[in-house]
């Protein structure tokens, strides 16, 4: 069986130990049908062993292998190689913005996660809470108390979408303040309010819109910015009454 | 370090944002009054210095002018400032920033209304 | 440039490449802001040809009328009405009101926007 092959010239950011960046060519033969991520493999295992990049379940579920693929977010273990770029073409691969890089396409993720921790992520949700409301409900059970892994994946593709996070080390950031809302949906916990209710949290969007468009797991992080803004007012005006 | 990401800074955020949104919205509604007032009603347009001095007379134009202009002076300046915000300044950039903004607030105010006064005094 | 968030990578804020139209409306949103906080002075300082008297206010009405400046005038004429009309819709989005159409709003606010700026450059260029 023929499986096609297309000539494609990757073209790969590195940098280590704080150097500028560069960027190198690699001329690939690949099938444009398997993933960017397995292109940057082919890569690190038959030209060049000293690239670095993360990567594990190579089924967007871990979050791991977040890059920029030609300018754009993706999620590499499901990006096409036929989807970014043609036969003969170039395809260029960069970490992701607004994180400081570790090593070529490895980026320190670790407020992001902290942050993550603070919001009192819960990863685990009924299926009601986990679904946004305005899907459609797809449970084929619905007696029952069933839950579920909830969307995000924290990949941080979001964040290296996102303007205000682009001149803003301390803003929380989409997926932070997402994970805010999720948590307080299932806890109704008032700290989540006062945790969102600053001026590094929901008050920071300026409604890009960027990281709902780049979000690889239907998280949709705006909207839940929104909400999140309109159960703090509601919070905020209550309590002026309460006084 | 958990504790200080919970904590809640000082009192910015959510009512200066609320603010900035209404005032977005009232500014919408009174410059559609101001312009259609201005340009399609006034005799020729506002465009000479007589017709202007006769249009202040009537009393409520320097009030619904003195509105307009505090709205549209704290929406522009508190939008500038969210803009400067972004760039996460330190706490003594911030306080200067913040004091240059109501300095500038402030005169353009008081500028304005001393014009609009002298105006209808005229 | 830098990777990591910092002040200086404010340009990018302008850099539209590879984003999505969210991401424009944020951009035109901000630039018409400074533009018109830009205009908001000059208007101002040119309105204190006012307190000068008569003949000061005239002979600037009646530079005014000269095309370059009405050009000017159309521009922000142009950025009044795309900032306004952006700002309803963020107005209502971050109450939650009609997030999930957002991007449709945006489109159809900017073809609103384009029409008050054709009817205007027609009054102001050709008479009513």
């Amino acid at each position: 069986m023929n499986v096609e092959k297309w000539k494609v010239t990757f073209v790969v950011s590195r940098q280590k130990n704080q150097e500028p960046r560069l960027y190198q060519s690699f001329q690939l033969e690949i099938d444009p049908d398997e993933y960017v991520l397995d292109g940057v493999e082919r890569i690190w295992a038959f030209h060049d062993r000293s690239l670095t990049y993360r990567h594990a379940c190579h089924h967007s579920t871990c979050g791991a292998c977040g890059m920029l693929v030609n300018g754009v977010e993706k999620l590499t273990c499901i990006t096409s190689i036929r989807s970014v770029t043609h036969n003969g073409g170039t395809l260029k691969v960069e970490p992701l913005r607004n994180f400081a890089v570790v090593s070529d396409l490895v980026v320190d993720m670790s407020n992001f996660y902290t942050h993550l921790e603070a919001a009192q992520f819960g990863q685990v949700a009924s299926l009601a809470q986990a679904a946004l409301p305005h899907d459609a409900d797809t449970r084929s059970v619905t007696d029952g108390e069933f839950e579920r892994l909830v969307d995000c994946i924290e990949c941080g593709l979001c964040v290296s979408a996102c303007p205000s996070a682009l001149t803003s080390e301390t803003y929380y950031g989409p997926a932070v303040l997402a994970a805010a809302q999720q948590a307080f949906n299932q806890s109704k916990n008032s700290a989540l309010i006062h945790f969102a209710d600053q001026h590094d949290g929901a008050w920071g969007c300026h409604s890009a819109y960027e990281c709902s468009a780049v979000c690889p797991s239907n998280v949709d992080p705006a909207w839940r910015i929104m909400d999140l803004r309109k159960k703090t007012l509601a919070y905020r005006i209550k309590q002026l009454f309460r006084k | 370090m958990i504790d200080h990401i919970s904590s809640p800074k000082h009192n910015e955020g959510i009512w200066l944002w609320l603010y900035k949104i209404l005032a977005g919205l009232l500014v919408i509604v009174v410059l559609g009054i101001h312009f259609v007032i201005n340009h399609a009603v006034a005799p020729s347009g506002l465009l000479n210095y007589e017709d202007v001095i006769r249009y202040y007379k009537v009393p409520v134009i320097p009030i619904m002018e003195g509105f307009f202009l505090v709205i549209v002076v704290t929406h522009s300046l508190l939008g500038v400032r969210g803009i400067v915000l972004d760039m996460n300044p330190s706490q003594k950039v911030r306080r200067a920033a913040d004091w240059i903004f109501t300095m500038f607030g402030a005169t353009a105010i008081a500028y304005g209304i001393w014009l609009l006064v002298v105006l209808a005094n005229r | 440039m830098s990777n990591h968030p910092t002040p200086s990578n404010f340009w990018r804020w302008f850099d539209p490449r590879n984003r999505q139209i969210g991401y424009w409306a944020f951009i035109l949103n901000r630039i018409t802001a400074l533009g018109l906080t830009l205009y908001l002075l000059l208007h101002l300082i040119a309105l204190s040809q006012l307190s000068q008297g008569a003949a000061a206010f005239n002979s600037f009405i009646a530079m005014a009328k000269n095309p370059v400046f009405k050009v000017g005038e159309l521009l922000v004429i142009a950025a009044g009405v795309i900032h306004g009309l952006n700002g309803i819709r963020i107005a209502l989005t971050s109450f939650g009101i009609g997030t999930r159409y957002q991007k449709q709003s945006f489109l159809a606010l900017m073809a609103v926007a384009l029409l008050i700026l054709f009817w205007f450059g027609q009054i102001m260029f050709f008479g009513e």
